[in-house]
């Protein structure tokens, strides 16, 4: 089962933070619900695991995470993760992030993101018909993390002001001027991703479709 | 002694014999849940198996790691194919002339194939150490489709085949072909092309199908190592043909294996086969000396074991201007998945589909099947049909069908054009089949009188004439010929085994009986009919006689109940056992009455003196002097066993007709009328039939309607829950109305032809037919099945007929 995933987030936060953000896997896998960095095996390789917790059932990929690209200049990064569960389910991921800067508001960037996703096994069985929606939303979770953790970062020099962004941001309590050089960035989230959460939004989007609502 | 005199009437209607619509027998213990199926089976000491199955549809193993599973406690056994290995037991070979690995020997070649199994005290443990074992695959590129399977860069499916050029059924000219198999004359068929006035020509395809029986596949199989005996209770159609495999297999011999197949909750084909479960469930009992039980659950069941149907066909008719039939041509791509495992006569690897030329008499006639291998799971069983028979119909319904279009023809009047007609009978086909008997026109009447078809056919034209009528309205017909009753043991056997079935019959002292047989119901209440036709022939009442099927120690050699073969086959064999039984009690009347032999009448229960009604022995008499003191130098006892090898095949028939009401908004399809008439020849009993007839109807409409088994490019299965695949229940199965001519067959015993499997095989193409009548004034000449709701919506929005 593959599924394909084109998405633009806009963010409250400056392009240069996001890419410093982008390029620390360790830090980035913590933006995603229930993932994890446990080892890194090469200077491009990272071995780790994804938690899912939908109600009673819990489904553990352990796997690997390779950067194939990462490119500065154009603040674009591409990754390949493949994992599998004991379940009786694997997945693979082809990942294409780009931070786009915002060209209205220097303090704002727009994270583009472009996924191929297979999946197989168990999760595609009873998963298949579910995989977009619940896609999106781990994505949109992603994302809030993703924005939450840059914003804790300290503004680097060259990048815009910080001070609207921050003055936006629940988790800007932190000082980000003070907040440590970018190895020991600290997640500001979750480690499991909340399954209740999942399936309430699953529901309120599908209610929504019923009426003509694009979720 | 003798019993207050009953007419002879009274005392025929007393013994509730063939023609009686006597209640199932069966139901009494069903309907109370004293049903004794494989999972109600406890036995002492009895281990739990689970399987591990493959996530992916092709890829290599590269490593496996029991320690996590071994390490649970109660958990007894982790075995993969290294551990069968020494036992020669990790490849398994198929009854199509194939072998199948028992578990993934180095490779996985389907979703959900047989890696590993665990061996623990319950079955909650079984399924923890199953998610335990790690196994490390590397994934490779998966084949799904037959016709890129055949391309000359495809993957390779079947590596331990290479270089294999010679197969069980011939030359194989690609690494993912199994077989081409021809019938029919070609030279023949293509010069009837040459000269047509008309031809035409369709493509379609028959989808992959689960026959879904209620129970899934399971077994105990319990070795003791003392005795050295084995016996097994398993979901088999066929216990015989199993304990003969099992006893190949294992080298233990066939007097120690005994199977046993108790109550089968439905099979229709799915439990013919030997699967790798039960082979491993065996040698688990043998290694660890204690019973071992297995049984599947319904994601298993539809994953794994054998689907139906898959072929990809096309099919060619030439006429002439007025409609007359001179020629067939059909080419089939049948995908068998990536085991050849189909369930059919050896001799023919696609079954009996040369009935491809259906009831019509077609002088030229020729069809090709090509086996291809795919990332699929195994099976190609016959799906409550004749072996392939439900495909072959299929196609040559809907042939008949496009070309009564094409030549602006009613489909009633094309078929009755080129019907086999009553007094052609018997009747050599272009494909060589004798077709027994049959009366096509009678019944086709019989039934577009019942419905009005004029009619209908007017209601049809108006509502076409209206441009905001809500709904499109079709009509389907169809006038099947199923060959049943395999087979013939000259040309049908099973891994060698002619296709005979047997009886035993014996007689009690005081005139009850017991009869035995090599056949196993699942449903079709052999307990019941089996009787009636004993109680026929010999004169006593049903009621005292007990029917025993599937229990290899004590019944007779059978080679089990598919392909409608039990009332063809083994109804023959209880007609001439009695026949026997009821020689000798003759002689035994005739010793007792003290008159020749020639001198007795048969009246129902009795042999009475000829011109003396007053003289007479019934049946019990007569069984009692067997016992008690028979004539001098007669054996004692009164009983018999009988082999019956068919001389042919039966060739059961019906017409269907259709009306379907497809709402234009929806894509939803309203079945609005369904009338079945069947002719299975002699009816034994006729509420049995109609019951056989009610739930095949239900299995087609299931199949045309919503069955499917969808598998996205990855090879992953997307179809195999009850949430996703349609088994339809009484609120969405339509009314059925049922009728019935009856043309006996002229070669069996009791002139029966076997009836369960007409309906699943005449109704399927009907729902078609119907479907594609609604479209065909748009020019519409085939839309494939299932016609779900979605499909038949955008065919709708395609045609420009939505609302």
């Amino acid at each position: 089962m593959e599924v394909k995933l084109d998405k633009q987030y806009p963010l409250d936060v400056d392009a240069a933070r996001a890419w410093a953000l982008l390029t620390d896997l360790k830090a980035v896998a913590g933006c995603m619900p229930g993932a994890e960095i446990t080892e890194q095996i090469s200077e491009t390789s990272y071995k780790g695991g994804v938690k899912v917790k939908v109600g009673p059932a819990v489904a553990q990929f352990g796997g690997t995470v390779d950067v194939i690209e990462a490119v500065a200049d154009e603040r674009k990064m591409v990754l390949r993760g493949k994992g599998a569960d004991k379940g009786g389910s694997s997945a693979s991921m082809d990942l294409t992030a780009i931070i786009t800067a915002d060209p209205t508001n220097p303090a704002h960037c727009v994270l583009n993101g472009q996924a191929a996703v297979i999946v197989n096994g168990k999760f595609a069985q009873f998963g298949g018909r579910m995989m977009v929606q619940v896609s999106d939303m781990l994505l949109a979770q992603f994302v809030e993390n993703f924005r939450q953790t840059a914003l804790t970062l300290p503004v680097l020099a060259g990048s815009a002001q910080a001070g609207a962004a921050a003055s936006v941001s629940s988790a800007a309590s932190t000082s980000s001027t003070a907040a440590a050089p970018a190895p020991a960035i600290a997640p500001v989230v979750a480690r499991e991703i909340n399954g209740l959460a999942i399936f309430w939004a699953l529901l309120k989007s599908w209610v929504g479709s019923l009426f003509g609502k694009r979720a | 002694m003798n019993a207050p005199v009953q007419t002879a009437e009274a005392r025929e209607l007393a013994l509730a014999g063939m023609g009686a619509s006597r209640l199932r027998k069966e139901d009494a213990r069903f309907i109370q849940g004293k049903g004794n199926y494989v999972d109600d089976i406890k036995m002492p000491g009895m281990l739990h198996m689970d399987i591990v199955r493959s996530p992916i549809a092709h890829g290599r193993i590269l490593k496996i790691n029991k320690e996590a599973a071994l390490a649970i406690p109660g958990v007894h056994a982790v075995l993969t194919a290294e551990d069968l290995k020494p036992l020669k037991l990790h490849w398994m070979p198929t009854l199509a002339g194939d072998v199948a690995a028992v578990l993934a020997d180095g490779k996985v070649h389907f979703q959900m194939q047989e890696v590993a199994i665990v061996i623990a005290d319950d079955r909650y443990i079984a399924a923890d150490a199953v998610e335990a074992v790690e196994i490390e695959y590397e994934e490779l590129p998966v084949v799904l489709d037959p016709y890129a399977a055949l391309q000359p860069g495809a993957p390779v499916i079947r590596e331990d085949l290479a270089g294999k050029t010679e197969g069980a059924h011939g030359k194989r000219e690609h690494h993912n072909h199994i077989f081409t198999w021809d019938a029919g004359d070609k030279a023949a068929a293509d010069a009837a092309f040459d000269k047509a006035e008309v031809t035409v020509s369709q493509h379609m395809y028959y989808p992959r199908v689960h026959p879904c029986p209620l129970e899934t596949c399971g077994c105990v199989a319990s070795f003791d190592p003392v005795r050295g005996d084995l016996t097994t209770y398993i979901t088999s159609q066929a216990p015989h043909v199993v304990r003969t495999v099992v006893s190949m297999l294992s080298g233990i011999p066939e007097s120690k294996v005994r199977i046993v197949s108790p109550d089968i909750g439905g099979g229709f084909g799915n439990k013919v086969g030997i699967y790798p479960g039960y082979v491993c469930a065996i040698v688990a009992s043998i290694v660890l000396g204690r019973p071992v039980k297995w049984v599947e659950d319904r994601i298993e069941n539809i994953s794994s074991t054998a689907f139906a149907r898959d072929y990809h066909m096309d099919g060619e008719l030439a006429a002439t201007a007025d409609g007359k039939i001179t020629g067939l041509r059909v080419n089939v791509v049948a995908d068998h998945g990536a085991f050849d495992a189909c369930a059919d006569p050896t001799k023919f690897p696609a079954g009996m589909f040369h009935i491809v030329s259906g009831s019509y008499d077609i002088p030229a006639a020729h069809a090709s099947v090509k086996g291809v291998y795919t990332n699929k799971a195994p099976g190609g069983v016959s799906y409550r049909c004749s072996f392939r028979v439900t495909e072959a119909v299929y196609l040559i319904e809907r042939m008949v069908d496009v070309l009564a279009q094409k030549l602006n023809m009613d489909k009633a009047e094309i078929r009755a054009k080129n019907f086999i007609k009553k007094e052609q009978f018997p009747y050599r086909s272009a494909f060589g089949f004798d077709f027994d008997s049959g009366d096509y026109q009678t019944a086709l009447d019989k039934v577009l009188d019942a419905v009005d078809y004029k009619g209908l056919r007017a209601e049809q034209a108006a509502k076409r004439a209206d441009p905001n009528s809500p709904t499109l309205m079709g009509i389907g017909l169809v006038t099947f010929t199923e060959v049943v009753g395999a087979g013939p043991s000259k040309i049908c056997d099973i891994l060698g085994v002619g296709m005979f079935d047997s009886c035993e019959i014996r007689i009690h002292p005081t005139g009850s009986a017991i009869a035995r047989m090599g056949t196993i119901t699942q449903g079709q209440g052999h307990q019941t009919t089996y009787a009636q036709i004993i109680a026929t022939e010999l004169g006593i009442p049903s009621e005292v006689i007990q029917v025993e099927e599937g229990d290899t120690s004590t019944a007779p050699y059978g080679l089990g109940t598919y392909g409608s073969r039990s009332t063809p086959v083994a109804g023959a064999a209880i007609a001439l056992a009695a026949r026997k039984i009821h020689a000798k009690a003759r002689k035994i009347a005739a010793h007792m009455l003290e008159v020749n032999e020639n001198d007795l009448d048969w009246e129902v229960d009795r042999f009475k003196v000829k011109g003396d009604d007053s003289k007479y022995k019934t049946m019990a008499d007569v069984a009692w002097q067997a016992y008690h003191q028979p004539p001098e130098g007669m054996e004692p006892g009164l009983e018999a066993v009988h082999y019956y090898d068919p001389p042919n095949f039966t060739f059961p028939f019906g017409i269907y007709l259709c009306v379907v009401d497809i709402d234009r908004a929806t894509g939803e399809t309203k079945v609005r009328r369904f009338y079945a008439l069947d002719d299975c020849g002699t009816r034994i009993n006729p509420m049995i039939i109609e019951g056989q007839i009610h739930g095949g109807l239900t299995e087609g409409f299931a199949v045309a309607m919503g069955q499917q088994m969808p598998f996205d490019a990855q090879g992953n299965l997307l179809g195999n829950t009850l949430m996703d695949y349609f088994l339809p229940t009484f609120v969405e199965t339509p009314h059925w109305e049922t009728d019935h001519t009856v043309t006996p067959s002229p070669h069996h015993p009791l002139g029966a032809k076997g009836v369960a499997e007409s309906p699943h095989v005449g109704s399927i193409p009907t729902f078609t037919s119907a479907v594609v009548d609604a479209f065909s004034h748009l020019g519409v000449t085939h839309l494939d099945m299932p016609h779900n709701a979605f499909r038949t919506w955008k065919a709708l929005r395609e045609h420009g007929a939505a609302l």
